[in-house]
């Protein structure tokens, strides 16, 4: 009797591959699952990143983007599928681990910047190393290498408020390369930016990508997109294309 | 990420918000001020009665009794005489001197507004734990021949007589000439207001001073070799007599000052560990208030707190941070309060023993300054930063236990 046979074991999940910086396996976020209001946010989404990798993620707003970021950062969980980070299943990791990753291995840019107003920016580029627990001459010293680096010596004791947006994020930019993280992560970097600042953070970017630094670029912006090696465009929470950037030319 | 970190980033933030963090400690201040105003000015309640209380004599036994019956009374007294030298060291008789009047040439000084004037028999001095300073002691010999004599008190020399010798000057006392022949030495130096305004006359010339004569039961003043005599001599007294005194329709009681002290202080220690628990409770809600600030705080810097867990702070970083911040605040406004403390318990002492100085001629007790034990100020510290923690512990946790990207979407 058929249906009452046992189902064959599923197959056994491929062994994480630690060749490959972000191996994302069907991957869903849903919001409300069940309920009337059920957003499909990233939908059934696998995806296979090596290391060193500069890797534009191109969508609309409200494509989905932004969640797969945050779920590739370690900032949120995914509903269902598999993320294996640097061949680690980061859904069996516990928060504490969460944190030193996010402390170690990636450096976030954010649209917004997100810099902490009461500090000064050489305190804001310095604050996760403060949380890895480097002492305080180690660490000056890299927060201060960090911000010559984006074009910041003479800025060092400046709140974010003092600064331009351009500045803002440089010291962002400054405050996830300090520790020479392995990964980088910007969720639209430019987005408040002008032009010619934008320009820069992205020449920025490339350069370190040069430099070895896997980057994940997210961003609606198709000129932007780009830049990048290879460019994965997302729509409604679905990949739609995965193709080679202009970056990957040169 | 390390204390000192830590801790410098919360003090940092509770400066950047002056007036807000100054209001939210106000509870504590006023918290620990008063806790440390009400136990200090017990404590020194306490100090003082028990200065007095030695000023009396440790060993002093009070022994008062009333009744029309004189051969009871007197048979009391040839007891009392017959245990000095065993339980008791000195016994003497005295009786309260109503309206008296001292005059020195254009001076006049009322005993009735905080002095006090008797009619002394026997050891009294001894009895009381007086010395004479200058002169001598009034004697049995005085009583006998009705000498018109009298010891004064150091306030009494002091007003009328100043830098002068006063010995062998005649004094009026209600109109009556008088000479002096002994002051007593000041208790305690004359540093507390104690009964320095005193005057001392031989029983035997009641009559001639007072206005009117009435019959009380004599005062008896004694003291005992030692506190266990003391006791001793107390539980016997109270044996033999207390029972006749009952029957004649009298009442009787002997006490020592030790067993009134021991009771005394029993009794204070209650009240101020009552006045102390009251006080406790405007703390709480120091603390309460505290914890209603550091929730605000966390929402406010929800993104902030975001931003911090994306760069990898962990769990117990963001615990710690506002842990240590609302320690920070309540330690800040205890030590505020402690400062206010020690004024205001200095202030409120001052009135409190100025109130009991009700005597024009008493020396006003200025050394008596009422200052918080070190004890009293350690642990009103220790447990305002307690109450930081305590308090804190909330939104800290609540702090923590946000999702990063929830924090983060935060505007």
């Amino acid at each position: 009797m058929f249906w009452k046979r046992k189902p064959a074991a599923p197959p056994p999940a491929p062994a994480a591959d630690n060749s490959l910086l972000v191996d994302v396996r069907r991957l869903s976020k849903i919001y409300n699952e069940g309920k009337e209001n059920e957003v499909r946010a990233l939908d059934d989404i696998s995806l296979a990143v090596p290391w060193g990798e500069f890797l534009c993620i191109l969508g609309q707003s409200g494509s989905g983007k932004s969640t797969l970021m945050n779920i590739l950062g370690c900032l949120d969980i995914p509903t269902y599928g598999t993320y294996y980070l640097d061949g680690q299943a980061v859904s069996e990791l516990p928060p504490s681990t969460l944190s030193a990753i996010r402390n170690r291995e990636i450096g976030f840019i954010f649209q917004g910047f997100n810099l902490i107003p009461a500090l000064t920016a050489l305190e804001n580029v310095e604050l996760p190393l403060i949380y890895r627990g480097m002492p305080i001459g180690e660490r000056r010293a890299l927060a201060k290498d960090a911000l010559e680096a984006v074009g910041l010596g003479k800025r060092m004791t400046h709140r974010p408020a003092e600064m331009s947006g351009g500045q803002q994020q440089r010291v962002a930019i400054a405050r996830a390369v300090a520790a020479k993280p392995p990964i980088i992560m910007a969720d639209e970097p430019t987005g408040n930016l002008d032009s010619g600042s934008g320009r820069e953070i992205m020449e920025q970017l490339t350069a370190l990508n040069r430099q070895g630094t896997s980057i994940i670029l997210i961003t609606h912006d198709n000129k932007l997109a780009e830049m990048a090696r290879r460019i994965v465009t997302i729509s409604d929470g679905h990949i739609i294309s995965d193709r080679a950037g202009k970056g990957a030319v040169q | 990420m390390n204390f000192t970190q830590t801790f410098s980033m919360a003090i940092k933030s509770v400066l950047s918000n002056k007036i807000r963090s100054l209001l939210t400690m106000l509870g504590i201040i006023i918290g620990v001020a008063t806790v440390i105003i009400l136990v200090a000015s017990a404590q020194a309640e306490q100090k003082y009665t028990r200065l007095q209380l030695e000023a009396m004599g440790a060993n002093r036994i009070q022994v008062g009794c009333d009744t029309n019956n004189r051969r009871l009374e007197d048979e009391i007294i040839e007891y009392c005489k017959n245990q000095v030298g065993k339980t008791l060291s000195a016994f003497g008789q005295y009786m309260y001197a109503w309206d008296l009047t001292l005059k020195y040439r254009s001076k006049e000084m009322s005993m009735d507004s905080g002095g006090s004037g008797y009619f002394v028999e026997g050891d009294y001095s001894a009895a009381t734990g007086r010395y004479i300073s200058i002169g001598r002691d009034l004697t049995d010999a005085d009583n006998r021949n009705q000498s018109r004599v009298c010891v004064i008190g150091d306030a009494v020399r002091k007003y009328f007589f100043g830098a002068m010798s006063p010995l062998n000057q005649s004094i009026k006392i209600n109109g009556q000439s008088f000479t002096v022949v002994g002051v007593y030495s000041p208790l305690y130096g004359g540093k507390l207001n104690t009964d320095d305004q005193i005057i001392c006359i031989p029983v035997s010339l009641q009559q001639r001073v007072m206005n009117y004569y009435y019959y009380s039961s004599p005062n008896f003043a004694m003291t005992a070799i030692d506190r266990k005599s003391s006791d001793k001599f107390c539980e016997d007294i109270k044996a033999r007599f207390e029972q006749r005194f009952n029957d004649s329709n009298g009442y009787f009681y002997a006490e020592s000052i030790g067993q009134a002290q021991d009771q005394m202080e029993q009794e204070q220690n209650k009240e101020s560990a009552k006045t102390a628990g009251i006080a406790a409770i405007s703390l709480l809600v120091g603390g309460i208030g505290i914890m209603n600030i550091m929730l605000v705080t966390v929402t406010e810097r929800t993104r902030e707190i975001g931003i911090r867990m994306a760069i990898g702070a962990r769990k117990r970083d963001i615990i710690s941070q506002f842990l240590i911040e609302s320690a920070v605040i309540s330690c800040m406004g205890g030590l505020i309060g402690i400062f206010f403390g020690f004024i205001g318990s200095a202030i409120w002492g001052n009135m409190m023993f100025g109130s009991m100085v009700n005597s024009p001629w008493m020396p006003v007790v200025d050394t008596f300054l009422v200052t918080p034990s070190f004890g009293l100020v350690v642990g009103a510290f220790l447990f305002s930063a307690l109450l930081g923690v305590l308090f804190g512990l909330y939104p800290a946790n609540k702090a923590a236990s946000m999702q990063p990207v929830d924090a983060l979407r935060t505007q």
